[in-house]
């Protein structure tokens, strides 16, 4: 597999100008070239079936011994039989460029997001987003770059064969072909784009109603507005089927034209074609050649205005891509952790935090937790606690002051990703060189006694809210932490679980500095002290 | 290029079983009944126009070729003129109506899967995440199956039909080959496909679970960067990602096989046609003007039917999606009639007898038999541990599950879900919130209410320090657990204060408050009928009765 050097190691340098897709890797345009001349192989090969065809029946009426006729048949079945194998060919050839274009993209996405302060930022629909939008690679290489490229050759070398018989022909045959070919989809393109994009924000907003109604669904049954509600995503519904009728209506108008055009240039031909036959100028075989090829390049032609179509949505989604990875990164994002040594205090010094880039949230946090102690920060919600989190973690650099740590801090977010894959890989997470007895300690530890080789997360979906966080606990455990911050231990918790949780949380972490970010009573009354975020706060939004 | 359907969507064991004709997705595809059938007239006029056509050309290039005149077109060239013409606005024509028989389809498979989920609204069935996707992308499938495939299978029928016939009345042999090699497209096709059907059902498996890896690597990307393991497991990446290379190209040589061999037999056979009636041209066995004619027509014939082939894994998309969205509106409980017996004087507020519920396919039950009545203005505390069974109460007062034994009288009349929960103000344990400010959320259920009585609700629920102006966002973005359950109690209170309903139903409403603003709540609680599931000691005490369930 070969990446180019720039995506290896740290920092991927994504290539620059209107092609960069296929600068993502060195082979890449190779590749393609070699997918775009299979297709034009398939496409010349069904052209040539027709205008091979036509000439020997045209021969074939001037009686000519059966010999002369041979290469000609010859000539058919080879075509017959090539547009087929080429046509599978260049399937395979395009789908595993646009595979492995797709891999490099993902691979260097995925790099410069990890280089990215992720924590707390609000991006966890950015992030979903980003992993489907890198699929658009797949669609405009086999959907538009490869049909487009290689219909465009095949309109070239179609029409220059004409040229050398009857020019006039070619010209009739070029100009048709580029109406059919260039022209329509691409006024079609530009014609629906703007309900193209239009669509796109409705299609977010059904999205979203549908996502709020499932969400809800028991709390609008329960007070009897679910009707209500589904009204108003089949609104949407109804104002996403108008955008695509009129889309539809634009296609078909598109496809009629391009019959026309292909009428265009049979007709041409066949009045062209047809005098020069009549005053001598043009062999009488080559009439039909040059009446029913037309046929069957328009046939080529037919696809170009899906093509077009779906390039406006490929390349807007690989914008976004783009986006993403042309954002300049927040922070240091992925920690370099220090080694673990014994533990001493915490200690933040005229400490003032904010997003980078962002105003500052809070000024002046001056606090010293001793190993043992337990200190909860609480503070209405977007005061800063998770900015803090982040800046206290090293992710980000504190607007001001500084933050003190002896060894290593972890971090226990209300969130933690639970991975798909084994009990035993999601614990090790927090110690990659962790063996099974280390794991299982960890584990024990958690109050989650569970299999090792269990797979959960996403797919497998097995765990509840106190389990998932018990998982992320082992983590802390298997690793060695000199102070730890936890962040809403108890949030979206039933109460029993949550006590369990914290009488374990709390039992576990005695030798060691505890920050507590919370805002439920019963945490703090847990906590040594409790320090207070200023509400300097940014509100909401 | 309708293939790479392939790589993004996954078919079902069960869409495979249905064979490419659910019935189901016929009944509802009753909707757009007239646009198939108008479809399919419109791809039969096309084939007419196309043997109007070819006769037409047919006939101008034989004549020309014999006379070296242009006399001819005087006859054809208007002829031709019409038969574009024609074409043209029945390709137009067709995509409208194409699109429109998916859109009706669409818009109907929508409205009733979000109908069951409301109908069924504390059984997630399935996660939201994927709701979401089966509504928008899945469906989107159904384009496929809807405007391409279905009317394409009947085309294929009827074209070859026309066009066979037509070919058979100018020439005989011709009309032999086409006979023979026109069946054998569906049965090469199904040999294809039987032959390699487990092994790419086996492949698929390991390429779905392999797709899913760069997403689940980029969602748990926060956690990473904690731990310092971020950069770490692009390798793990990079690996993965060359396997799911690996099998995706696996499955795809396979699964273009059948495309190959359909490609293959329609263009040999058309090669064969056209030499085979060439040779017969050079011994006068026939003449140029029927030759041209059925070679213009041979392609036509194989069209539909290679069509069908390639829009089938279209149609296996929109099948699987489909299949997806029957299963959740068939598993959804039918909504029983409104029925009301009349009210009992004297009768408890709230009469619950031997009430008990176990889930389908569960050994024992969630909820052991329990009854208590309950006389206006008591408190009821519901204590015990966790999986105890007391969700399942709530759910089952509310009606949001019918249980599996036992009654729910509202002043001794029986209700149904619907009739009763106009009675009752509710609060789950993760209240639901809707876009747009914590006002909005207060008044889900009394959008009339004036903001007075939006901050009175608030106060009440321990949330007076909330604006009712601020911001909330997709899924409660922007308030804790605890201000959420704040705002969810105040729109329980507000819905009491308007004079609908004279029952709450409450799942842990004080966890999270400090014991000032819980004894605030409880005191707005007072002469209200009240079931509250709580383990605080501060609402056991202000209890009129506590019903503590057994562990599960």
């Amino acid at each position: 597999m070969a990446y180019s050097a720039a995506m290896s190691a740290d920092g991927p340098a994504m290539p620059a100008g209107r092609f960069w897709v296929l600068r993502l890797m060195p082979d890449a345009p190779g590749r393609t070239a070699l997918a775009v001349l299979l297709a034009f192989g398939a496409s010349a090969a069904s052209v040539a079936l027709m205008a091979v065809s036509a000439w020997l029946l045209s021969r074939a009426a001037e009686h000519p011994p059966v010999l002369y006729l041979q290469v000609a048949a010859i000539g058919v079945r080879v075509f017959g039989i090539s547009r087929g194998l080429f046509r599978y060919l260049e399937r395979l050839v395009g789908h595993d460029v646009a595979l492995r274009l797709q891999s490099a993209l993902r691979i260097g996405t995925y790099q410069r997001l990890a280089r990215t302060t992720l924590l707390g930022s609000r991006r966890g629909d950015l992030l979903a987003r980003v992993t489907a939008d890198v699929d658009a690679v797949l669609e405009l290489i086999v959907r538009f770059v490869v049909p487009v490229v290689s219909a465009s050759l095949v309109i070239v070398a179609t029409s220059a064969v004409f040229a050398a018989f009857s020019p006039a022909t070619a010209l009739w045959l070029l100009g048709s072909a580029l109406v059919a070919g260039v022209l329509v989809p691409g006024l079609a393109q530009w014609l629906s784009r703007r309900y193209d994009e239009a669509a796109a924000p409705a299609r977010g907003e059904l999205a979203a109603g549908v996502h709020e109604l499932a969400r809800t669904a028991p709390d609008l049954v329960a007070y009897g507005v679910a009707d209500a509600a589904l009204g108003r995503v089949l609104a949407v519904d109804e104002r996403l089927k108008r955008q695509d009728d009129r889309s539809a209506w634009i296609r078909g108008v598109a496809a009629g034209c391009q019959v026309l055009a292909a009428a265009v240039a049979v007709l041409a031909a066949l009045l062209i074609g047809g005098s020069q036959v009549a005053d001598g100028t043009l062999p009488p075989v080559m009439l039909a050649v040059l009446v029913l090829t037309p046929l069957a390049l328009h046939e080529v032609l037919s696809t170009l205005t899906q093509a077009a179509q779906s390039a406006t949505r490929s390349l807007a989604s690989l914008r976004r891509v783009r986006e993403v990875l042309d954002a300049p990164p927040v922070g240091v994002g992925d920690r370099d952790l220090p080694p673990p040594v014994a533990p001493g205090a915490l200690v933040l010094t005229g400490l003032a935090i904010g997003w980078p880039g962002a105003p500052t949230l809070i000024e002046g946090i001056d606090l010293t937790i001793a190993p043992g102690e337990a200190v909860a920060v609480v503070g209405p919600s977007g005061s800063g606690k998770t900015t803090l989190a982040a800046t206290i973690l090293g992710q980000i650099p504190p607007k001001a002051g500084t933050v003190e740590v002896v060894g290593r801090v972890g971090y226990l977010a209300q969130d933690a990703h639970i991975f798909a894959t084994s009990v035993a890989e999601n614990v090790r997470i927090g110690n990659r060189d962790a063996d099974d007895a280390d794991v299982r300690k960890a584990l024990d530890r958690a109050g989650l006694p569970l299999p090792l080789d269990r797979v959960v997360g996403e797919h497998a979906g097995t765990l509840s809210g106190g389990e998932a966080r018990r998982l992320a606990l082992a983590r802390l455990f298997v690793g060695d932490f000199q102070a730890v911050v936890l962040d809403e231990p108890s949030e979206h918790l039933d109460a029993l679980t949550a006590e369990a949780l914290l009488d374990d949380l709390f039992g576990s972490f005695t030798g060691v500095p505890l920050l507590v970010v919370t805002h439920d009573p019963d945490v703090i009354a847990r906590c040594d002290r409790t320090v207070e975020l200023a509400v300097g706060a940014v509100p909401y939004r | 290029m309708q293939h790479d359907g392939h790589v993004t969507t996954s078919d079902s064991a069960a869409t495979r079983r249905r064979g490419p004709l659910d019935p189901r997705l016929l009944r509802r595809g009753r909707a757009t009944l007239g646009y198939l059938i108008a479809g399919v007239a419109v791809g039969s006029a096309t084939a007419v126009l196309t043997l109007v056509q070819a006769s037409a050309l047919a006939r101008a290039l034989g004549d020309i070729f014999a006379t070296h005149t242009l006399t001819v077109l005087q006859q054809v060239f208007w002829l031709l003129v019409a038969v574009f013409a024609g074409k043209a606005v029945l390709a137009w024509l067709n995509q409208w109506l194409a699109h429109r028989a998916a859109a009706a389809v669409k818009s109907r498979l929508r409205r009733d899967v979000l109908a069951a989920r409301l109908a069924d609204p504390v059984d997630p069935g399935s996660s939201t995440a994927s709701l979401v996707t089966l509504l928008t992308q899945g469906l989107d499938a159904l384009d496929g199956y809807y405007s391409k495939y279905l009317p394409q299978l009947v085309l294929a029928v009827t074209v070859p039909l026309i066009i066979g016939i037509a070919i058979l009345t100018a020439d005989f042999a011709s009309a032999i080959v086409v006979a023979l090699t026109l069946p054998l497209i569906p049965i090469f096709m199904a040999l294809v496909g039987w032959t390699t059907e487990a092994r790419t059902r086996k492949r698929w498996l390991v390429q779905t679970r392999l797709a899913g890896h760069f997403a689940d690597l980029v969602a748990g990307l926060p956690t990473l960067q904690v731990f310092g393991r971020a950069r770490a497991q692009a390798e793990g990446l990079r690996r993965s990602e060359d396997a799911h290379r690996g099998e995706t190209m696996g499955t795809l040589r396979i699964s273009f096989l059948s495309a190959l061999a359909l490609e293959l037999l329609s263009t040999l056979s058309v090669a064969i046609v056209a030499v085979g009636i060439g040779f017969r041209v050079v011994f006068d066995q026939v003449d140029l003007t029927t030759a041209f004619f059925v070679l213009i027509l041979a392609p036509e014939v194989y069209l539909p039917v290679r069509q069908v082939g390639v829009h089938y894994h279209d149609a296996a998309d929109g099948m699987a999606a489909a299949e997806s969205a029957f299963a959740i509106i068939e598993s959804a409980p039918t909504t029983p009639p409104r029925t009301a017996s009349a009210p009992v004087p004297n009768a408890p507020r709230l009469s619950v007898d031997a009430l008990s519920h176990t889930y389908p396919g569960a050994q024992a039950p969630a909820l052991a038999p329990v009854g208590f009545d309950l006389h206006p203005g008591e408190l009821l505390v519901v204590t015990g541990p966790s999986g105890c069974g007391k969700t399942t109460l709530l759910n089952a007062l509310m009606g949001f599950i019918a249980p599996t034994a036992g009654r729910v009288l509202v002043d001794g009349a029986a209700l149904d879900a619907a009739s009763r929960r106009e009675r009752i103000a509710w609060v789950g344990q993760t209240p639901g919130m809707i876009s747009g400010t914590i006002a909005d959320n207060v008044r889900l259920g009394d959008p009339d209410a004036d903001d007075a009585a939006v901050r009175q609700a608030l106060r009440q629920a321990g949330g007076g320090s909330l604006d009712p102006a601020r911001g909330v966002g997709d899924d409660g973005e922007g308030l804790s657990a605890g201000e959420r359950r704040r705002v969810a109690v105040a729109r329980a209170l507000l819905w009491v204060a308007s004079g609908r309903a004279d029952l709450l139903v409450l799942d842990e409403p004080t966890a999270g408050l400090d014991e000032g603003t819980e004894t605030a709540l409880l005191d707005a609680l007072d002469g209200v009928t009240t079931v509250a599931v709580s383990h605080r000691p501060a609402v056991i005490a202000r209890a009129d009765r506590v019903l503590t369930l057994p562990a599960g």
